[in-house]
């Protein structure tokens, strides 16, 4: 029996040692990562100048489009994430603040997202590759429940996350794969799809009164001399529940609502997301309205 | 609780534990001991059905000693008929009531008869096709005199319910397992270790495999619709390795645990995808469902003993009942129905035991007739894989004719935001370990055991599909 139970120890250090060394292998791919996606990228990134940089959930991605910006000679990247939410988004900030990016101005998508304030898995498991080489990582999942777990366990959130983070993501990564997240500047242009949900439900949904990261996105902007401009952007005609923008408006008086700036369907891929024609529109508006442009 | 769960990997450890060092003074605490951790883990599922569990033991344990104890051959035929006809009551009523009940009134309906048929609302007790069959074997065993009644309750209990079977089996027969419990079991070092190694390997089958397998298989099964030939192709042969990893990646992990106490189980997989016809493949697929039908439905209707007529009879009724025992549903029956058809031409031209021996490959022509024949025999369960598989029989025929009808062969972007052609190594890779040590029972143990066992426990935590988790498919039968 004890030789059994040696047996059985050996396993389990050599799954430890394993569990280590397949941690350190696919934290050291990731930390090369340049062309996967948006958090890589800044991740790996070094100081950078813009002047506008957008941020929020695929409401920010799809309908902010960045190359319009830049036509005005606005230097702007659209790190707008589909699927995520304002946990991302002040993450994100935080680390572009930390390799001393100078930002004039933050474009936040700012309306759905206030309804919660807890991470996006999807979305937050690709800052996990670094949560041993960044302090503002860490710091910023400390109070996540399953800290612990993904921080101490070697090799856990790669496993948890595998669809996100796992062998396939690592292998691309490592082969320098390229994505279309980083094309157009980070826009992603929708078309008119004709299955789109052109329907939703947002009665049950309301602001959260201080949604703690938004809180936060402001008080970094402030902080650092970063003029923020919160946004509420379009949603499709039939939506039960509108009055949600108002009640974002009245919480946040400082939001602009540019929900009504665009409204027929024919403007829009899916309820939520426009298409590239109705995202030109919108963000024409926003350029005329915001830069003067 | 899942074998492949952090819940089971507490479990087994605390039950390993308790059984060597603290209930091994003799076989009735090493029983007893089982029997508790049984019960709790079926209890895990719900608790609720724990007492059709203990119900189904006390029946079968009752009515087989009755059986033995009748004088006369009425009363013996009365407890056998008793517990035959609870057993299988229990059996259709949670398994088969709705399934039938929806059936007849469908049938009315086309008739022009409109019929609201009373369903019931319950779920299906986790492995009651299991447990139900190790009683039913015993009591047969016991009326045909095969074995003597078992008087010691907790015995013929632990029997019924020893927890790495009694969910998704193996189907253990009395004649095999009972003597076995009847000892005190000793540690034995090298069969711990193999066990050991048929966990690991189970694990790998079923979270590498079958997990992995499934994602795609189903991105694909529930859009057939809008799928090309090639990805039809290969969500079926992504289905034929997830069921196989799955079932047979359970039944190792159950061989494996029940090793760790002192106990071997039947083997139920042997490499079915290498079969040369589809009997060798029933002879190596499932292989404790395969000859509990053989023993106690093929054999006593007349077997292939009789007129022609008989066989055909026979080997359909077989088949049949097999695909029904899967699942209440017209599919299973169906995918029963083309494997009958698949086996008799091999019965009726007597060459259903052709294939006994091992296979053996050279660099001359018989050995490209055997893989052709590996590869016709893997196509045709390839085929009928795709009726248990579909929700209903349309989807089945239709999924099967857009295979011929659409006639692109290409790589295509599935709903799972993976290409259709991505696990092709992977599949590769697993075959040729497979085949490499088809006259193992896993490829771990052995020489290089470490580095083999280094390379799975990679294989495990790097490629395992866990985001997505998964039950095993065999709970539901």
């Amino acid at each position: 029996m004890k030789k059994f139970l040696l047996y059985i120890l050996g396993i389990f250090l050599l799954t430890v040692l394993i569990a280590v060394l397949l941690d350190g292998l696919y934290t050291y791919v990731f930390m090369q990562s340049r062309n996967r996606g948006k958090i890589e990228t800044v991740f790996n990134s070094t100081a950078k100048k813009y002047d506008v940089v957008i941020l929020g959930s695929s409401r920010a991605n799809n309908h902010f489009v960045s190359p319009m910006f830049e036509e005005k000679g606005l230097k702007t990247f659209n790190y707008g994430m589909s699927g995520g939410h304002l946990f991302e988004a002040t993450l994100m900030l935080k680390l572009m603040i930390e390799r001393k990016y100078q930002i004039k101005n933050v474009i936040l998508e700012t309306d759905l997202n206030l309804a919660v304030d807890h991470q996006a898995e999807g979305v937050a498991s690709f800052f996990l590759p670094y949560i041993h080489n960044s302090e503002t990582i860490k710091k910023h999942f400390k109070n996540e429940r399953d800290f612990n777990t993904l921080y101490y366990i070697p090799f856990y959130r790669y496993i948890k996350y595998g669809t996100r983070i796992g062998f396939r993501e690592a292998f691309f990564t490592a082969i320098h794969k390229k994505t279309n997240t980083l094309d157009n500047l980070g826009y992603y242009p929708l078309e008119k799809n004709k299955n789109g949900n052109m329907k939703n439900n947002i009665v049950n949904l309301n602001p959260l009164p201080h949604n703690k990261y938004y809180e936060e996105i402001k008080s970094i902007c402030k902080k650092n001399n970063i003029k923020l401009i919160s946004i509420m952007t379009p949603m499709c005609e039939n939506v039960a529940g509108m009055d949600y923008f108002d009640k974002v408006k009245k919480a946040y008086p400082e939001i602009y609502n540019y929900e009504n700036i665009v409204v027929e369907n024919k403007y829009f891929a899916s309820c939520g997301h426009m298409t590239n024609d109705g995202a030109h529109l919108f963000t024409a508006r926003i350029i005329k309205d915001f830069f003067g442009k | 609780m899942f074998f492949n769960s952090l819940a089971f990997a507490i479990f087994l450890p605390i039950v390993f534990f308790l059984y060597w060092f603290v209930f091994n003074k003799n076989k009735n605490t090493q029983n007893a001991l089982l029997i508790v951790a049984s019960y709790y883990f079926y209890s895990c599922w719900d608790w609720r059905f724990l007492f059709l569990l203990v119900f189904s033991t006390f029946l079968d344990y009752f009515t087989g000693i009755q059986i033995e104890k009748s004088n006369s051959e009425k009363g013996r035929k009365f407890w056998f008929w008793l517990s035959i006809s609870v057993n299988l009551g229990f059996l259709g009523i949670f398994k088969y009531y709705n399934f039938f009940a929806s059936s007849f009134a469908e049938m009315f309906t086309s008739f022009g008869f409109k019929v609201s048929p009373f369903l019931l609302n319950v779920i299906l007790p986790v492995g009651i096709s299991f447990y139900t069959f190790h009683g039913l074997s015993y009591v047969i065993d016991i009326y045909y005199k095969r074995i003597k009644a078992e008087y010691n309750f907790i015995d013929y209990s632990l029997f019924v319910s020893y927890f790495p079977l009694l969910v998704a089996g193996p189907i253990e027969r009395a004649t095999h397992l009972l003597p076995e419990l009847k000892v005190k079991r000793e540690f034995n070092l090298e069969k711990a270790k193999e066990g050991v190694c048929q966990i690991v390997w189970g694990l790998l089958k079923k979270v590498v495999i079958a997990d992995t397998c499934a994602v795609y298989a189903n991105a694909i099964f529930d859009h057939y619709q809008s799928m090309n030939s090639f990805s039809l192709i290969m969500g079926v042969i992504y289905f034929a390795f997830q069921i196989y990893g799955d079932f047979s990646g359970y039944s190792d992990i159950a061989l494996g645990v029940s090793k760790l106490f002192g106990l071997d189980l039947l083997r139920n997989f042997n490499y079915p995808y290498f079969s040369r016809d589809i009997a060798e493949f029933w002879r190596r697929w499932h292989i404790s469902l395969s000859s509990w039908f053989r023993d106690y439905l093929y054999i006593p209707l007349g077997g292939s003993k009789g007129g022609l007529w008989m066989k055909i009879r026979n080997t359909f009724i077989i088949f049949i009942v097999s695909g029904f025992w899967h699942g209440a549903n017209w599919t299973y029956i169906v995918w029963g129905f083309i494997n009958a058809v698949y086996f008799l031409p091999l019965l009726l031209s007597n060459s259903n035991r052709n294939n006994m021996d091992s296979i053996i490959l050279k660099w001359n022509l018989d050995s490209v007739k055997v893989l052709f024949s590996i590869l016709t025999t893997f196509l045709l369960t390839c085929i009928a894989w795709v009726f248990f598989r579909a929700r209903t029989i349309t989807d089945a025929i239709l999924y099967l004719k857009r295979i011929f009808t659409n006639g692109e062969f290409s790589s295509q972007y599935l709903d799972n935001e993976r290409y259709n052609y991505e696990l092709l190594l992977m599949i590769g890779l697993f075959v040729l370990v497979e085949w490499n040590n088809k006259t193992k029972v896993e490829p771990i143990s052995g020489k290089k055991s470490w580095l083999k066992m280094a390379l799975a426990i990679i294989a495990i935590i790097a490629f395992g599909t866990y985001s997505d988790y998964k039950e095993f498919i065999y709970f539901q039968f």
